[in-house]
């Protein structure tokens, strides 16, 4: 019916609606009843109402009301069903109801299990069994068909999974129902991807003797984060959908363990690109807060990424030259460091005094940073496993010390060492120890506060180098280098030149050597931590993901995840994808750990099946109800209608009132969202105007032509000069307009210089500069051509013709040459000419007319301002400055005093754009006093 | 539906206001009624007067003025001195005052807005007048119901005399008013102003000076009806339909006040006073404006 999905119940019912007109007549001639009212004062009343009134109509509206009243009720008798469903299941046996309730089945699972739910209704509706096979989660190697009802049932407690759909061993267990069962009918509920085992699931299907449906979601949304890495600049992950994904813009967004909002990105997803990169920049201090990664609206488990420990701690491992000295721990190379990078990092010590040893083994352990506390020469195995180490994106971070100081050429240095160390303030020395200069701009210590009472007292020297300069991170205040560093491959070396312990400069007992390392260490990538030990940890679950990708309490069936020497953990039934651990130490377990592709399944495998598209959208929906209940609002309001009109409703009007306001207001709560959205969009694309919002400046139009142009910005910034000197008025720098796309709401004057070369503006530039002018704006238009037009340069000259040309689009009223008591002479100066370097032409403003109460005043007012202003004397020539702020040009004739008037014309004409008729209005003020007997 | 703004009520009986009405008068000072205008009235009260005359209490010592009567000489004063004094009495006298209330049906409405019909409230503003006389002494009636009465008690006497008295509906003759007299008269008004006028004429040529209290309901004066009513007058049972009440609302305002104006003049001419009492204010806000013309000497009026 009319195109819409709807059918009727009882469609002969409809016949009723020709008793509508009927309603409308009855309706038209029952007046509502009047109000009684005793009243003692009848007889002053009477002399009011002279005669009987003729009976009141019902009012039309209330006709219309009752009479839709009626019409829907006619309606809902009818039975309209919006989306009659059809019948879908045909022959008999049981059905088998395959459904993946998967991690892709999350978002639209309400859906889902609304078919499922209509087609269990529908197979009891036949008296078939059904067998609800879910691929995800399944452990059951085969099913009863059990009565619709039980089915129902079961299906209400089926949730989506945070898992991935298992479709080999559903194709097993569905060819065991096969067997058992012999079903009649098979509907395959599937979430579109194509995974190891779906294949044999199709044939499976294929294999049932009787109906195939296949439903297919649309899966265009469809995103999951596969793996985040935390590197040193940022925390890097992927976006990884379906190959022929159309292009979308996500959100990408970062919790910390509390659940607020830490970064927010916003991922452009171009079509056809699987993998897209999104990356959150923030300062490693907030990114090592972040816990979930998750893709707005998402709302499926495998758009969420979990990020524990080993996403923030690095893991830093100690050599020392020195065996350590367990008894004077102070004197240890290598306590200071320790101390110092135990707040944030992982250290494991080297559990071997062989370099040689250690330096592979802590390698082995997957360090992400090497801290070699004074050791010279390297064993050559050391050396090259270090060396490949920092290629591949280790942190080796060097202290100097006397070894290294007497050390033969090192490779593993980021600059070349002078042999022997520098030894400042000695008995022996001329110099002092010397003090840490403050961090240059681009050395990662910059920000920090130099520490004032760190002096050095021994170092070692950098050979110069032309690129010492560049690896230089730290220097002293003579200049000589204190921290260097150089980038190897993917990794750094960095140099510290003094030792790490107390004895060459008290640096490492510093609270700023805290901060430098730390810095340091977050330079290094991270790499994730490993347990370490051989024996296996039970973690508790802590916070586990729902099918949403929600974070929900462990449930009963959640089980301690397992973390075994040498194997990943994997999300299984009972380890879904969370947080394990404790509050202060968990372990995360993603869906996805990298290397994921997403495939849809092939429709052209299928063979026979049905195929249905998409889910949740042929729903039934009976409008009965509905239509009652529209009639039953109609009712109501026909009642406190009807109350109304009697007066009734006296002690309610204010109530009514108060709620209107209240549905105003909740209205524009409603709508306001958008507006405020808009503007901030706005605001965000045009920042030039948001600065032009803030302080009051002088504009010109930018003709194209460069001349003209550089003259109206000298000449406007000499006006701008001019007017901060003498008056109030401090107008910001001037700016020059591109008049098609600058907004041009937030300047009081526009200067607009006409150039024969200049191009002609189009109608739709026209038409912004119409409604500028016709806001208020006043545009002062210049065609510099006194000196060269004829008589005066009105009518013939280029220019001229030009600007007739550009007025030609505007909506000009009549003009008329500045009368000398027009507000412009008096606006500050006091002017009878308004000249530019030529001192001829007239200026032409809008016509006042004539009025003859006011012909006694000294200045005409008229409302407003001219939105047009025309001159021909080159203003901005006349006030144009150079830098040293000397007139540009002389004025024709050559006299100061015309310079002189041209300011002043120029105070006038900003005075009078800024401040309207308020002069006209200021020269009555000797009048007013007179009346006053003052 | 909501019920109408009007309402009849019950008729009270002035044994139920009397006790409102001492509440009302036990809140007002002693009640001193300008005596001018009773120089002949021989009555002699219990308030003295703040000026010599006749009485019982000392007022003042002059000297005696030659042909005065002899035997008003204090020769005890006198012998004080070369002087002879007459010693003064305060001057104590009564004052008549007649009361009315209008117990037409009319007089019975309230509205929601009242706290009280105008009947109850005229009753309680009479009752307390009279209990306030009463304590100064002053002879106090109820036209057309009792004949003057001397008591601390009069008030009371007056309840009993008006339970066993026809209800009055109409303002009385007058004819047991005398010269130098105070009516106060509490009614609506609302009789056509004609027979009003007539009325009131007829008690001002016998020498009485009045006082008008009109009650209104605030209903009667701000006529807040909107939609279509119906309206039936409590005396005569007529009835009327208005339209749109709203739009009636401010010809009638102008008109219910263009009455009230016309009664005040009225009342001038004769040299009454018009208080305009809302059943909605206090009562003591009547009370109060009728004891301040009771006590008030009028300027210019010797």
């Amino acid at each position: 019916m009319l195109g819409l999905p709807i059918a009727f119940a009882y469609p002969w019912v409809l016949s009723a609606l020709i008793l509508l007109p009927v309603i409308w007549w009855l309706l038209r001639l029952t007046p509502p009843k009047p109000q009684t009212e005793i009243f003692p004062p009848l007889a002053i009343l009477a002399r009011l109402i002279t005669k009987e009134e003729t009976p009141a109509k019902s009012p039309w509206w209330l006709t219309l009301l009752r009479l839709l009243l009626a019409a829907f009720v006619i309606f809902a008798m009818s039975g309209p069903v919006l989306n009659p469903e059809e019948a879908r299941l045909q022959g008999d046996g049981p059905v088998v109801v395959v459904m993946d309730n998967g991690w892709a089945s999350g978002r639209d699972w309400d859906d889902r299990k609304q078919a499922a739910r209509t087609l269990t209704e529908e197979a009891g509706e036949s008296g078939r069994s059904v067998v609800l096979l879910l691929t995800a989660g399944l452990q059951a190697e085969s099913f009863n068909a059990v009565a619709a009802d039980t089915a129902l049932a079961v299906l209400e407690g089926v949730d989506s999974l945070p898992q991935k759909p298992d479709h080999a061993r559903a194709a097993s267990v569905l060819r065991q129902i096969i067997v058992d069962d012999g079903p009649g009918s098979v509907v395959f509920l599937a979430d579109g991807l194509d995974r190891p085992g779906s294949g044999e699931l199709v044939s499976a299907i294929s294999a049932v003797d009787g109906q195939h449906i296949i439903q297919l979601p649309g899966n265009e949304n469809l995103a999951i984060i596969d793996q985040v890495r935390n590197d040193p600049d940022a925390l890097i992950g992927s976006i990884v959908r379906l190959p022929d994904s159309g292009s979308s813009l996500v959100e990408v967004t970062a919790f910390d363990n509390k659940g607020l909002t830490i970064a927010r990105n916003r991922v452009d997803l171009p079509a056809d690109e699987i993998r897209t990169e999104f990356r959150f920049s923030e300062p490693v201090e907030l990114r090592n807060q972040i816990v979930r990664i998750t893709v707005e609206d998402a709302r499926n488990a495998g758009a969420v990424q979990l990020l524990d420990e080993s996403y923030r701690r690095r893991l830093v491992g100690l050599i020392s030259g020195e065996a350590a000295d367990l008894a004077q721990p102070l004197l240890s190379p290598l306590y200071y460091i320790g101390k110092a990078l135990s707040p944030f990092s992982d250290v494991r010590e080297a559990g071997d005094a062989n370099v040689a040893a250690a330096v592979p083994d802590l390698i082995g352990q997957g360090v992400s940073a090497l801290v070699l506390a004074d050791i010279g020469n390297l064993p050559e195995e050391a050396s090259d496993a270090l060396g490949a180490w920092v290629e591949n994106g280790g942190m080796l971070i060097r202290f100097a010390g006397p070894r290294l100081a007497a050390a033969s050429d090192d490779d593993l240095l980021p600059v070349r060492l002078r042999r022997g160390d520098r030894n400042l303030g000695g008995a022996l020395s001329w110099e002092t120890p010397k003090p840490v200069a403050p961090f240059e701009n681009g050395s990662p210590f910059f920000g920090l506060e130099p520490p004032s009472e760190v002096v050095v007292e021994r170092q070692v020297l950098a050979l110069q180098d032309i690129e010492l300069q560049q690896r230089t991170w730290a220097i002293l205040e003579d200049g000589t280098p204190l921290v260097t560093a150089a980038k190897r491959g993917a990794g750094w070396i960095v140099l510290f030149h003094v030792s790490s312990d107390a004895a060459w400069s008290n640096l490492p007992i510093s609270g700023t050597f805290v901060e430098m390392l730390r810095r340091v260490v977050n330079q290094s990538r991270s790499t994730g931590v490993n347990s370490g030990s051989t024996e296996d940890i039970r973690l508790p679950p802590l916070s586990l993901l729902n099918g949403q990708g929600a974070f929900v309490p462990p449930g009963p069936e959640a089980a301690p995840l397992v973390l075994s020497e040498g194997v990943v953990p994997t999300v299984k039934a009972e380890n879904p994808p969370g947080l394990y651990g404790t509050e202060d130490g968990f372990t995360a377990l993603n869906l996805f750990t990298g290397g994921e592709t997403l495939a849809r399944l092939d429709e052209a495998s299928f063979g026979e099946a049905e195929i249905v598209n998409g889910y949740g959208i042929q729903e039934a929906f009976r409008l009965k109800p509905w239509l009652l209940a529209a009639a039953a609002v109609l009712l109501l309001l026909d009642c406190l209608a009807v109350l109304w009109i009697s007066g009734s409703l006296r002690p309610l009007r204010g109530l009514a009132r108060g709620a209107g306001v209240f549905l105003f207001v909740t209205s524009l709560a409603l709508v306001s969202p958008d507006i405020a959205s808009a503007q901030s969009d706005a605001v965000d694309e045009e920042g030039n105007d948001f600065s032009s919002t803030l302080a009051t400046r002088l504009a010109y139009v930018m003709t194209g032509v460069s001349e003209v142009d550089s003259i109206s910005e000298a000449g406007l910034t000499g006006l701008t000069r001019y007017i901060s000197s003498r008056t109030a008025l401090e107008p910001a720098a001037p700016i020059g307009l591109d008049l098609s796309q600058d907004e041009l709401a937030f300047y009081p004057l526009i200067y607009w210089p006409i150039s024969v070369d200049a191009e002609l503006p189009d109608a739709a530039t026209m038409a912004r500069v119409d409604a500028f002018m016709k806001q208020g704006g006043s545009i002062l238009f210049d065609t510099r051509d006194q000196i060269s037009g004829i008589l005066g340069g009105t009518a013939s000259s280029p220019e001229a013709q030009r600007l007739q040309i550009i007025l030609s689009g505007l909506d000009i009223p009549p003009l008329e040459p500045v009368p000398p008591d027009h507000v412009l002479t008096k606006a500050f100066y006091l002017l009878s000419s308004f000249p530019g370097r030529y001192a001829g032409g007239d200026l032409w403003v809008e016509a006042i007319g004539e009025d003859e109460a006011q012909a006694d005043r000294p200045a005409r007012s008229g409302d407003g301002v001219s939105s047009i202003l025309i001159t021909s004397n080159d203003m901005a020539g006349a006030w144009a400055v150079d830098e040293l702020l000397r007139p540009m040009f002389a004025t024709i004739p050559p006299d100061p005093s015309q310079r002189e008037m041209s300011f002043r014309t120029g105070v006038n004409l900003i005075m009078y754009a800024m401040t309207g008729n308020y002069k006209a209005d200021q020269v009555h003020i000797p009048a007013l006093l007179e009346r006053l007997g003052q | 539906m909501v019920p109408p703004f009007g309402s009849r009520a019950t008729r009270e009986t002035s044994r139920e206001t009397m006790a409102r009405a001492r509440a009302r008068a036990s809140l007002m000072p002693d009640l001193l009624v300008e005596a001018r205008r009773v120089a002949n009235n021989v009555f002699a009260g219990w308030h003295g007067r703040r000026k010599r005359g006749v009485g019982e209490d000392f007022w003042q010592f002059r000297p005696y003025v030659t042909g005065e009567n002899l035997a008003a000489i204090d020769w005890r004063r006198s012998a004080r001195d070369d002087h002879l004094y007459v010693r003064d009495r305060e001057w104590q006298a009564a004052h008549m005052v007649w009361l009315w209330v209008d117990e037409s049906p009319s007089m019975l409405f309230k509205s929601s807005l009242a706290t009280v019909s105008k009947q109850s409230r005229a009753l309680v503003l009479a009752f307390a007048m009279a209990e306030l006389l009463a304590r100064s002494g002053e002879r106090l009636g109820w036209l057309g119901v009792s004949k003057p009465i001397v008591s601390r008690h009069a008030a009371d006497k007056l309840a009993e005399a008006l339970l066993a008295a026809p209800v009055q509906t109409e303002i009385p003759d007058g004819s047991t008013v005398r010269n130098f007299s105070e009516v106060i008269l509490f009614s609506d008004f609302l009789q056509p102003v004609e027979d009003t006028v007539s009325k009131l004429k007829e008690i001002a040529q016998r020498g009485a000076r009045g006082h008008l209290v009109q009650l209104v309901d605030p209903v009667e004066d701000e006529f807040p009806y909107s939609g279509r009513v119906e309206f039936s007058d409590p005396e005569t049972g007529q009835k009327l339909t208005a339209g749109n009440a709203r739009a009636l609302r401010e010809n009638y305002e102008t008109l219910f006040s263009d009455h009230s104006r016309h009664l005040r003049s009225i009342a001038e001419s004769l040299g009454w006073s018009y208080t305009l009492h809302h059943t909605n204010r206090l009562a003591s806000d009547a009370l109060i404006s009728l004891h301040m013309y009771l006590m008030h000497t009028r300027r210019g009026a010797a």
